[in-house]
């Protein structure tokens, strides 16, 4: 059996899947602070016992955390010094001398993870072509050590000026460092990110150095306690890059664990999208306080390697530490069940960033908030209903709902509670899809051709708005949506990127020396996998190169093919490259040299094939559990409520309808069809 | 939710979904001329702008990451179209009109403005235009350098680049051979043109879905509710007449220039009257009056209203001018290649007057304006290169907030990284750290500036081009702030002595020569203790 356990902010999730049956069983747990291993041992023990299982049965448990990013948020990290080239100590601090905010006089910019005292520079420098200039002096290296041990640091990140043409320098530090301090952690650059701008590749090592304790202790804790247990299977961990790595792997980049619970939402959708037949998607996840939307093509993610760790703003581009690791592309927005609609300025209506999270919450809630958000509006308008939220669970008072909307929205825009409501949640949908498609058109792609899964506790609440304003054609609300993206960990494969920079125009190419660098890229990833555990029939290998028309700024992920290369492939990459740019970019361009970059070398494990088990058959004469009045707009409507747990596979019915499951609800609007299909998926078409 | 056509006014949460929208939309398109562009300048620092316009010319949205210099821009621009070029009653389905005039663009020919009427049912209801810095326009290269506008590069008069949709050969053929690089800059100015496009495009979209046909009420709309947002603001600054006068470097020896402000808040709008600057300088950092607005208008919105959109109601209380002639409203034929440094510097007179009037709302002075520095020559293979480096000095401090050390501002541009400097071009860069000390004391302190320096190690001379500032002053503290250190610009020579080099223009740095920059410091905000 495989175990997956998603720790998120409020709710740790647990999916446990019977590969011979198909059988998939939920378990939903608080998280713990501030051990969360107690909440997992919690959840494991009631899931197992609750369906008869025995921890020995368990033969991969995989895990995704928040462990990184909040420890990164709440600069809990290890007390982390930096040895930078002498004379370039301060370039973490400079980073790139440009405002996320062009009109805000008050901004903040991020602080360093490591502060200026801990910061060295090191006698020592190597040429663009990894030719040494100056040479290492070891001396010094140990006594900075030395006097930075006595200041008390934990790691130590080691960034020195081209060390992804030459790491040698950088290794020969790594070795002082494992010799003589062996009590302190340490990242390499030429390790975490061995790729060209030297900012980003030392905000990335230092930001690993700085976790790395952590996640050790951490990982190595649960470990232990899962073997106390008498687990006696594979433990692997979830990457941002919807990547399985093992916990030695996860240890050495911990900054690889960044985005996992994220990137386990858009593996499941590739699985639900696998299902359905859809290779083509975009998976929208809402939750609480945000909304993610990525893109799936050709039944792959999206992989970008811009990403930014503990944003001073939330949502702004350029307000956090860069990391340049890879991550599934998506785009975050400040729009959730929990963000507040306020009255501006203006005078008009705005919807998030700001959300009343879960303490106070929604008005609805009665826990204190007076200010309407998504849910409350979602509530007054008939989407959900008061006595069936978390199933019944958690009772919500529509009253506080009215009068929250009446007095912060209604009354000053002079419009009626419904009105109000209305407009709540529409404009709440126009900014998601606003978002998504700038996202989709940055790629070159047409939302049209696109299907979407919708999940996350919103999510099946606003997805049929937020597709009709795409204009896409299908949308899918998986089961499980409210753990999906624990099921995504069970359907990911083992898997790791090794990365070269390697800057060269296509036809200047020295193709012994590159041939050189992917295989010894390509062997490394065979180890990994060969220490995973993962037979040599089962891997695949797949080389990217990261490539753009000389001159140019941003790099395309090119594939390239895995065979000895020579002078004649260049036709083939550039005719690969020229394909992608143009659909990109609408037009390619003649007479400009191509340009490789970086060089990747992917080596992956055999994703889990699952056919879950078709839906149990209840009484489906039951289905339709009422009707309630919903306002759509212009006027409420009585509008059928279904319980989605016994609707009859592929029994056709027509919006609008309400669909109601345990932890969300689906919203179908006009002019729509919607059936379960035979995994009980809802496959809704707009007409 | 259908809206009735010919509908008079759109309720509030209409206004607030098609607003969004709107600024979406031109988003959008900027996303698909950033992604595309070959210029670094209009890819990396977002210098270009994206403006969806009434049938007047009034800007209802701007796409929201530009770089200042274009507030208000295209507007100046297509109202000058209509009256001075094409009347209304000339614009055709498929017209496309490019110009990079400085004086009705963006001050310096390098910007590229490309305007595409909007038709809806045979009826002309708007325009959506484009501005961008294009990778080369011909002339010397880009700097404080040239002695006259002609030597500038390539001018080029409001024509149409399509008419009704077929290609103008000519003028495409007369820039292509009038520029270095022609492929990349006709890439760049079809990029500007399907950038409209895709505006166009999604206008269609949102206009189909809600059933409307014009963009003039829903216009006439957004301009009133953000001209009153601007208005409002403005109104709780006590009313009065700041004065502020400003040195800066001009050519760093012996021409400085002096910029003399008077600001005016009269009830609900600002005046700004520059009478009293320096006339138009020798060297080419001379700026036109739409820049000029833009780089004072930009300090005033970031004071008063930094939250609303940009379009037409934003700007409305706000008039700006400058005298004939002088450094802020500069004639042919002035060279205008690095007005940059100068609109760069407008803040500093601005925020000078506002604090006598709000000073709990301002920031002390930027080590600005950016360091612009060019170096071109040749690889040890023969190649040539092209480098552009951009630095920046430190922020101010603000009331609570120390400034950050080397921050952009007004300007908004991204550092070249050290690795990627030294593979473009033949140098090894020997420091770049922050330079301790060199903020302003204060109660929230000026941020720190920064020491860069690199050396020439190829075999042959690398061509130079400096736009340096501050080295002769300081930037201002506030409220009892000390000043930030000025900055410095030498050559260290191969044996290691220092030599001079121009402040701002040209020079040739010689194999083994070092050039060291100190890049001034913020000023601080409030007595310190």
């Amino acid at each position: 059996m495989k175990l997956g356990i998603d720790i998120g902010g409020t709710f740790t999730d647990l999916v446990l899947l019977e590969p011979d049956s198909g059988k998939l069983f939920f378990g939903k747990t608080l998280t713990t602070y501030p051990d969360p291993t107690k909440g997992i041992l919690n959840g494991v023990q009631e899931l197992l016992v609750q369906h008869g299982k025995s921890i020995r049965d368990v033969t991969t448990l995989i895990h995704g955390t928040t462990l990184v990013t909040n420890a990164i948020i709440e600069r809990k990290g290890a007390p982390t010094a930096l040895l930078t080239t002498a004379g370039f100590e301060d370039v973490l601090e400079i980073g790139r001398e440009m405002r996320y905010d062009i009109y805000d006089i008050f901004i903040k910019m991020p602080e360093p993870l490591v502060a200026r005292s801990f910061r060295k520079g090191i006698q020592e420098r190597v040429d663009r072509n990894g030719n040494i200039i100056t040479p290492l002096n070891e001396k010094q290296v140990i006594t900075v050590l030395q006097s930075l041990v006595k200041k008390g640091i934990q790691a130590v990140a080691v960034s020195l000026l081209h060390s992804y043409a030459n790491p040698s320098h950088e290794q020969k530090i790594g070795a002082i460092l494992r010799k003589q301090f062996p009590q302190l952690a340490f990242s390499l650059s030429s390790e975490v990110m061995p790729e060209i701008r030297e900012y980003e590749r030392t905000s990335a090592t230092v930001m690993n150095a700085y976790v790395q304790p952590l996640t050790g202790y951490y990982l190595n804790q649960l470990d232990s306690i899962l073997r106390g247990m008498g687990f006696a299977g594979k433990l692997h961990i979830m990457n941002s890059a919807g990547r399985l790595t093992t916990i030695a792997g996860a240890i050495q980049t911990p900054v690889q664990l960044l985005e996992s619970g994220p990137a386990g939402g858009t593996m499941a959708g590739i699985f639900f999208g696998n299902l359905v037949k859809k290779k083509d998607l975009v998976a929208f996840d809402m939750g609480g306080t945000t909304a993610k939307a990525s893109m799936i093509r050709n039944g792959k993610p999206e992989i970008t390697n811009h990403f930014e760790a503990a944003r001073e703003k939330r949502f702004k581009k350029g307000s956090g530490l860069p990391v340049r690791i890879p991550v599934i592309d998506m785009i975050e927005i400040g729009a959730g069940g929990g963000s507040i609609a306020r009255v501006n300025q203006l005078g008009l209506l705005t919807v998030g960033p700001e959300s009343a999270a879960s303490q106070p919450g929604p008005a609805c809630y009665n826990r204190g908030g007076a200010l309407p958000t998504v849910t409350d509006a979602d509530l007054v308008l008939g989407f959900l209903h008061e006595d069936y939220f978390l199933g019944g669970t958690m009772p919500l008072r529509k009253d506080l709902a009215m009068a929250a909307i009446q007095k912060q929205i209604a009354t000053p825009l002079k419009i009626s509670v419904e009105e109000a409501a209305w407009g709540i949640h529409r404009l709440v949908n126009e900014n998601m899809a606003n978002a998504a498609r700038v996202h989709i058109i940055e790629k070159g792609l047409d939302p049209r051709h696109f299907s979407m899964l919708g999940f996350g506790g919103a999510g099946p609440v606003h997805a049929f708005q937020v597709a009709r304003q795409l204009n896409a054609k299908q949308l899918i609300i998986p089961a499980g949506a409210g753990v999906l993206s624990a099921l995504g960990f069970l359907v990911s494969p083992v898997a790791t990127e090794a990365i070269t920079s390697y800057i060269s125009t296509l036809p200047s190419i020295n193709w012994k020396h590159l041939n050189k660098l992917i295989a010894e890229m390509t062997a490394q990833g065979k180890a990994f996998l060969r220490n995973a555990g993962i037979a040599a029939r089962d891997r695949q290998i797949s080389i990217v190169a990261d490539m753009r028309y000389a001159g140019q700024g941003h790099e395309i992920n090119i594939p390239i093919p895995a065979e000895k290369l020579t002078l004649a492939s260049i036709s083939t990459i550039t005719r690969e490259f020229q394909a992608e740019y143009r659909l990109r970019y609408g037009r390619d361009i003649e007479g400009i040299p191509i340009e490789a970059v970086t060089w990747r070398v992917l080596v992956s494990g055999p994703t889990t094939s699952l056919i879950p088990k078709q839906a149990v058959v209840g009484n489906h004469s039951k289905a339709l559990k009422g009707k309630r009045k919903v306002y759509w707009g212009k006027q409420y409507a009585i509008t059928p409520v279904y319980d989605r747990y016994l609707l009859k596979p592929n029994q056709l019915i027509k919006g609008p309808c309400i669909i109601e499951e345990f932890e969300s609800t689906t919203v179908v609007g006009y002019n729509s069809t919607v059936k379960a299909d035979r995994y009980n998926n809802l496959v809704i078409e707009l007409l | 939710m259908a809206l009735q056509k010919n509908k008079i006014s759109f309720n509030a949460i209409e206004l607030s979904v098609l607003w969004s929208r709107l600024i979406s939309l031109v988003d959008e398109a900027g996303t698909t001329l950033q992604r595309t562009a070959f210029s670094s300048v209009t890819r990396e620092s977002a210098d270009f702008a994206v403006v969806l316009m009434d049938t007047r010319g009034q800007s209802l949205a701007q796409s929201s990451v530009s770089v200042p210099s274009f507030l208000g821009v295209m507007p100046f621009l297509v109202k000058a179209l209509i009256k001075d070029f094409f009347p209304l009653k000339e614009w055709k389905p498929g017209d496309v009109v490019i110009t990079n005039d400085p004086w009705l663009c963006a001050g310096h020919k390098p910007d590229i403005g490309i305007v595409t009427p909007i038709f809806r049912k045979n009826k002309l209801i708007g325009f959506i235009g484009c501005i961008a810095h294009s990778p080369d326009i011909g002339g010397t290269l880009w700097g404080a350098g040239a002695k006259d506008y002609y030597e500038e590069g390539l001018y080029i008069p409001p024509m149409k680049l399509f008419s009704e949709g077929k290609r103008n050969e000519t003028i495409f053929s007369l820039i292509a051979s009038n520029v270095r690089a022609s492929r990349q800059t006709m890439g760049d100015i079809l990029a500007q043109v399907a950038a409209n496009d895709q505006g166009i495009r999604s206008l269609h979209r949102m206009l189909d879905e809600n059933s409307i046909d014009t963009i003039d009420e829903l216009g006439k709309q957004i301009i009133q509710a953000s001209e009153k947002a601007m208005r409002d603001a403005i109104l709780k600054a006590p009313d009065g007449v700041y004065t502020a006068e400003y040195e800066a470097d001009g050519d760093g020896l012996k021409e400085p220039v002096k910029f003399v402000c008077t600001l005016t808040i009269r009830k609900d709008e600002i005046e700004v009257d520059y009478t009293g600057t320096s006339p138009a300088h020798s060297l080419a950092i001379n700026a036109v009056l739409n820049y000029v607005f833009a780089y004072t208008a930009y300090p005033i919105k970031c004071v008063f209203s930094p939250e609303v959109p940009n379009n037409e109601g934003s700007f409305r209380p706000i008039k700006v001018w400058a005298p004939v002639g002088s450094l802020l409203n500069a004639q042919k034929p002035s060279p205008l290649g690095a007005r940059n440094v100068t609109g760069n510097l407008l803040h500093g007179p601005v925020m000078k007057a506002l604090a006598q009037a709000v000073p709990d709302q301002v920031q002390a002075d930027c080590g600005a304006a950016v360091w612009v520095m060019v170096l071109s020559g040749k690889r040890a293979d023969g190649s040539e290169f092209v480098e552009y480096l951009f630095l920046a000095g430190g922020y101010g401090g603000r009331k609570g907030m120390a400034g950050a050390p080397t921050l952009c501002y007004p300007t908004n541009v991204a550092n070249v990284p050290i690795e990627v400097f030294e593979n473009d071009a033949p140098v090894l860069v020997t420091e770049k750290s922050l330079l301790k000390g060199s903020g302003g004391k204060g109660k929230y302190p000026g941020g720190e500036g920064q020491r860069f320096s690199y050396r020439n190690i190829g075999n042959t001379p690398i061509q130079i081009s400096n736009v340096t500032e501050k080295i002769n002053h300081q930037a201002y503290g506030l409220l009892g702030g000390e000043s930030g250190k000025s900055g410095k610009v030498f050559v260290k020579m191969a044996n290691g002595k220092k030599r001079h080099t121009p402040p701002k223009g040209h020079d040739k740095l010689l194999p083994g020569e070092e050039l060291v920059m100190e890049l001034p410091g913020g000023g601080g905000y409030g007595q310190a203790k």
